[in-house]
């Protein structure tokens, strides 16, 4: 059906949106916390700055991505420490960029679900003789699981969609940086529409499961809640 | 194993300031208005409010100048107005999260029994109601062993019928483990208090036992209009034909009307209302009313417009009674007066 360079393309935009996710879950748990559980100064502006890559265009970011990761920038510095002349062009590079410009789809969830945290319930957690790290395993993550999992689909999802990013870091170097989108943009410009059609399709596929079965869960998890009394 | 505290704190716009010595026995009702801060000074004992000053339990410091002993290391329990169970887990994992971090010692099924949740274990904490939610929350906080008890208003969640039950449980409970008892209702403090704690505007002021707070003439609770005296005595024989049950306190019986006779010699509290009390000079001839003593009048002060409450030596007890200030006229009512109290009604606690 699809072409080794297609499938090579959608392993390494899924692999990008795997670590992309993984990275941001562990990012955006104490950010998402530290904005939902504390008084925080200057919090609107801060989230303000988090919630860009909502509303500024890809390009945009790219392009100030690429200014950062090339040899001139602190990702060059950080580049060279490991032996490469630039971040820009690579997959750690793509990585970057990918948190950047997918972490408010993750943060949201997250800060929203802490947000609905029964104070009460932690508060009697600590009486019961839990210390804080002990609750957030014990009581928040339980509790937080529809949020995580709204997280991670989302954050996963929307790297694998990401595209105007890719394009101005990424440069589409074959089982690097090269992803399924580019991949499929690049057939366009050939004018290899059937390679292109199949490409889309699957993408399109996938991305219709993985929401649907982010909807169906939210479904049953939100009947569970509906079955609660108001008192908890 | 007495608390023992001097704290200071801000909470919303208002200060708190408290200081104090909790019985290591028994249970100390924290009385006062709605909003006055009884729950925030709570909450300040158990270190979920920060608060400066210090706090000590049995000999060990729980705050002081230079440091806090964090929530999670005080030996105490807690039961707030909501139940806050686990939402998460089941009512046995509620419990079960209590005993993994808290309760080496405690025998569980014991707990389960005396609060009469066996049925419940196994069941989602949203499907309770309110008075079976605080049942198991009450449960949770005795798996944790505590060595002091604080309840927050622990009845509000709980429908009427439930709430007599509850309270029976607090007040056994109470005899092995000090409770610390937040309410604004006369009705439970009449119910469990041993000391009573008078808290207003952000202020603990007076502190002492429940008789004399009930009836000291310049605290709060004599000049309210349901002012209540307590008396102490014994479940007494029953009259089956007229369904009155008599209860001694000291040397005198009371008859009160009861439904079923109650085991003799049980313990029990009784509560005259002061607005149920009469004065009269001589014993009164062909009265429906049963209980009528000879009293002495010890002091009186207005309260309210047109209103006098008398307070009167009845042995060793303490009556209240509340006229109007024409009776107090009229009858010339002084200090060291010799009197007979007519009492239209008497109840249990």
């Amino acid at each position: 059906m699809l072409n080794n360079g297609d499938w090579l393309a959608l392993w390494v935009g899924i692999k990008l949106a795997l670590v992309t996710t993984a990275i941001l879950l562990l990012l955006c748990t104490p950010l998402a916390w530290w904005l939902a559980r504390r008084r925080v100064p200057g919090a609107a502006l801060l989230e303000a700055i988090f919630a860009l890559p909502l509303v500024l265009p890809p390009s945009v970011l790219g392009f100030y991505l690429l200014i950062a990761l090339g040899p001139q920038g602190p990702g060059g510095w950080l580049a060279q420490l490991a032996g490469m002349r630039s971040l820009a062009f690579s997959f750690p590079g793509l990585v970057i960029g990918s948190v950047v410009y997918s972490l408010p789809f993750v943060l949201q969830p997250l800060k929203n679900a802490f947000v609905a945290l029964d104070q009460r319930q932690l508060d009697m957690a600590a009486v019961a003789g839990a210390r804080p790290l002990d609750r957030f395993v014990s009581l928040v993550l339980p509790q937080a699981r529809p949020g995580y999992a709204s997280a991670a689909m989302l954050g996963f999802a929307h790297t694998l969609g990401e595209f105007g990013v890719v394009l101005m870091i990424g440069g589409s170097l074959a089982g690097q940086t090269r992803v399924a989108s580019v991949a499929l943009y690049e057939h366009v410009e050939a004018g290899d529409y059937a390679s292109a059609h199949r490409l889309a399709a699957v993408l399109m596929v996938i991305s219709v499961v993985l929401l649907w079965a982010l909807f169906r869960w939210q479904r049953r998890a939100g009947a569970q809640a509906r079955g609660r009394g108001d008192w908890l | 194993m007495t608390l023992e505290f001097d704290i200071h704190g801000r909470v919303g716009d208002f200060r708190l300031r408290a200081s104090g010595v909790l019985p290591g026995r028994g249970v100390t009702v924290l009385f006062g208005p709605s909003g006055t801060g009884k729950s925030s000074l709570l909450q300040m004992l158990a270190g979920l409010l920060p608060c400066e000053g210090h706090v000590r339990f049995d000999g060990h410091s729980w705050q002081s100048r230079h440091a806090a002993l964090p929530v999670w290391q005080r030996p105490l329990g807690m039961l707030q107005q909501q139940p806050a169970l686990f939402s998460h887990l089941t009512v046995a994992g509620n419990l079960e999260y209590v005993r993994k971090r808290r309760g080496g010692r405690v025998d569980v099924p014991a707990i389960v029994r005396e609060v009469r949740i066996e049925g419940l274990l196994h069941r989602r904490v949203q499907g309770l109601s309110g008075g079976e939610a605080q049942r198991v929350a009450l449960a949770r906080a005795l798996v944790g062993d505590p060595a002091l008890l604080l309840l927050d208003e622990p009845l509000s969640a709980v429908d009427l019928p439930h709430r007599e039950s509850l309270l029976q449980r607090i007040a056994t409970i109470a005899r092995r483990i000090p409770v610390l008892y937040v309410t604004h209702s006369l009705d439970e403090l009449l119910y469990l208090a041993d000391q009573v704690w008078l808290m207003d505007n952000g202020l603990l002021q007076d502190q002492g036992p429940v008789h004399q707070a009930l009836a000291s003439l310049d605290g709060p609770l004599a000049t309210r209009s349901d002012a209540c005296a307590l008396l102490n005595g014994v479940m007494g024989g029953f009259d089956e034909e007229d369904h009155l049950q008599a209860v001694k306190t000291g040397q005198h019986v009371f008859w009160l009307p009861a439904a079923q006779s109650r085991e003799t010699g049980e313990p029990v509290r009784l509560r005259i209302a002061a607005r149920d009390v009469s004065l009269t000079r001589s014993v009164p001839e062909g009265s429906s009313i049963l209980n009528i003593l000879p009293v002495t009048v010890v002091a009186v002060t207005p309260c309210g417009p047109g209103q006098h409450v008398v307070r009167l030596q009845l042995d060793e007890h303490i009556v209240l009674a509340r006229i109007s200030s024409r009776s107090l006229r009229e009858l010339a009512i002084q200090p060291g007066q010799r009197l007979y109290a007519q009492i239209k009604a008497v109840a249990l606690a």
